[in-house]
């Protein structure tokens, strides 16, 4: 019993962030009906910039979300408006090869400026954790959970309670009629990028004290963002952040139960059931 | 588009230039000894076999599936392990890997097709990936992460003769060809057969084709398979070829968006597009590796060799072909989405028809 509550309890802390990165991808997607393929990469380039914030400019890694988000806001807006912004409306094949393009560009672009030496961020807190009765609680992970769900807070108070939230989520809802209701949907288009970036990066602040960086670490979260998207149901916010929290607890039970080479094997096959039993997945409506 | 009955007599002219093409490249090692240029085209003949088998399912198709790594590497496993833990030779190991890739896909095809679009591709990702990671975990069978070394491939002997011991690039040559061959015909014979005129319904309009009564999943099995066949066939010359396998480039995600690409450049849905992306990717990543591209760099006095920047390219762009990959692959989409072939085609057709506005308005 201590161990499911154990793995469960570190499973719900690391989905944390998964959850952050799965709502920046289904907000690109609601938005714009595009699957970004390179959203693993922005979570690299967040580890990054926090390590160079750190061991640079000596800033705490999670006090690094306030300079990472807006930079990477910036990054996904640039790049939503130079290049995304060309294939809204070519196939959704092409669509994801561009971004798999893109993905390589950022991943081996990082590889030849700071090779692909892994790097670690070690504070004073990477390895501090305390006791709760039998379980014991990884004190990077609980802050990053808590500033999660703080973030996730702003999030929603953002899409629900302010206009420009409201026209992000019309957009997402019907492009035609948010358009005709004079929402400016390619603001909206470049809003929504810079904001799953930002998301995907705060995120990859967020996990860097207690993870590798090195170029290639953002694939497997490609990978698993999608998972977390589909099991939420492509386009829903709140699908995306139960589903990564369940993903997140899924992982960790099978590392515990199975193997921890397979957990993320484990994470596949689910993946594969929900997209054949329940495509929509929990919170959608079918597009399939 | 596509050769109508009526000029199927007149294409004479590719015919003999594809002869002459293959019998140019079959006298080819007669003449050129440099195990280098040997490579190279080893390389190209695994790249368009690997492209056109892609091609079936994802060109003619338009099933764009990214997880074909999973079939390069059941082919390269399935051999060497045969052979190095069992010591059963490669073209009796041959039979078992193609065998097996060919059910798989059966299996994988009858899952995912299914879906449709980008819930397709998110699946044939996955399924591949699920396949990387058995490799990675099943140690006693693939040695996991540190892959497979293979001590030698026993000497082929026919009837008493030994044919060859596989000692020089040679007869990886040959095989390469006679495979990149065969999969050229393979596609000429797809693209004028039903199955081929089905499935390219299929990808122009899934609902039509299957109103129209063609059973949408069984077609698209059967390129499957097809394309696995050849793709499985690719990884197991290839695990003999380089001698040694492990997950990442075996089955990594990086072999299936290579193949993906060699179709992409060259332009899909074509018989050639594949031959055409292979002989760029090809030339592309030896000129980056070789250094080839930097020295054009600064012999051409664009970059200053004692620089920091011609340093720097020297020292780093020979790692950089995935780099490159991803540029392509983005300038292909954006400005190119034909590939190179389709791109030439339109460029051809737009000056005829401008120079037949002329025509006519003179």
């Amino acid at each position: 019993m201590t161990i499911f509550l154990q793995s469960l309890l570190s499973g719900v802390l690391i989905g944390g962030a998964y959850a952050l990165i799965g709502v920046g991808l289904t907000i690109i997607f609601g938005v714009m009906r595009i699957i970004n393929f390179a959203h693993g990469d922005l979570v690299m380039l967040g580890m990054y910039a926090s390590y160079f914030l750190f061991t640079l400019g000596n800033v705490d890694p999670f006090v690094s979300i306030i300079f990472v988000f807006p930079l990477l806001f910036l990054f996904g807006a640039i790049l939503q408006k130079t290049v995304i912004n060309k294939v809204l409306n070519a196939l959704p094949q092409n669509q994801i090869l561009l971004t798999i393009g893109i993905g390589l560009i950022l991943s081996n672009t990082m590889m030849l400026l700071f090779t692909s030496d892994y790097r670690i961020i070690s504070t004073t807190y990477s390895s501090g954790s305390f006791r709760l009765g039998e379980i014991s609680v990884s004190t990077p992970l609980l802050l990053s959970f808590v500033i999660t769900a703080a973030v996730t807070a702003v999030l929603y108070w953002f899409l629900l309670k302010t206009d420009t939230g409201q026209a992000i989520r019309a957009t997402a809802q019907d492009r035609d009629a948010a358009q005709l209701m004079g929402v400016n949907v390619k603001r909206m288009s470049v809003l929504a990028t810079g904001i799953g970036a930002g998301l995907a990066a705060v995120a990859g602040s967020l996990i860097s004290p207690t993870y590798y960086i090195f170029p290639q670490v953002g694939q497997p979260f490609t990978l698993k963002a999608f998972v977390i998207v589909v099991l939420g149901g492509m386009g829903s916010v709140m699908g995306a952040t139960v589903g990564g929290v369940l993903i997140g607890a899924t992982e960790s039970l099978a590392g515990a139960y199975i193997s921890s080479g397979l957990k993320d094997l484990v994470v596949y096959v689910l993946f594969l059931l929900i997209l054949l039993f329940k495509p929509a997945g929990l919170f959608g409506k079918s597009r399939v | 588009m596509r050769p109508s009955p009526q000029s199927r007599g007149l294409a004479l002219l590719p015919v003999v230039l594809g002869v002459a093409a293959v019998v140019a490249l079959a006298i080819l090692p007669k003449y050129v000894e440099s195990p280098y240029a040997l490579q190279l085209m080893v390389l190209f003949f695994l790249a368009v076999i690997q492209g056109e088998a892609w091609n079936l399912i994802g060109g003619y198709g338009g099933q764009y599936s990214v997880g074909h790594a999973a079939y390069f590497g059941i082919g390269a496993y399935t051999v060497i392990v045969l052979l190095q833990s069992k010591g059963l030779a490669p073209w009796w190991g041959l039979f078992p890997a193609l065998l097996l890739a060919v059910v798989v896909a059966a299996i994988v095809g009858s899952i995912t097709f299914r879906l449709r679009g980008p819930y397709f591709v998110l699946a044939s990702i996955a399924v591949a990936e699920i396949f990387r990671l058995a490799a990675l975990n099943w140690k006693q069978l693939t040695n996991g992460a540190e892959g497979i070394l293979l001590s030698g491939i026993p000497p082929l002997v026919i009837g008493g003769a030994q044919i060859t011991d596989f000692s020089s690039k040679v007869p990886f040559y040959y095989m390469g060809l006679a495979l990149a061959v065969v999969t050229v015909l393979v596609t000429i014979w797809f693209q004028g057969s039903k199955l081929g005129y089905y499935l390219q319904a299929i990808r122009e309009d899934q609902d039509a084709a299957n109103s129209l009564g063609i059973p949408l999943t069984f077609y698209k099995n059967v390129a499957l398979m097809i394309s696995a066949f050849f793709t499985a066939f690719a990884g197991a010359l290839y695990g003999l070829y380089v001698g040694f396998i492990d997950p990442q480039t075996a089955v990594g995600l990086d072999i299936s968006v290579q193949i993906v690409l060699t179709a992409i450049i060259g332009g899909i849905g074509t018989v050639l597009g594949p031959v055409v992306g292979a002989a760029l990717l090809v030339a592309l990543s030896e000129a980056l590796r070789s250094n080839v591209l930097t020295d054009l760099l600064i012999g051409s006095g664009l970059v200053d060799a004692g620089s920091g920047i011609g340093q720097f390219l020297r020292d780093n762009l020979s790692h950089a072909h995935m780099l490159i990959y991803g540029v392509l692959v983005a300038l292909t989409i954006l400005y190119m989405p034909d590939g190179v072939l389709g791109g030439i085609k339109n460029q051809l057709r737009k000056r005829r028809s401008r120079a037949a506005a002329a025509g006519g308005a003179a």
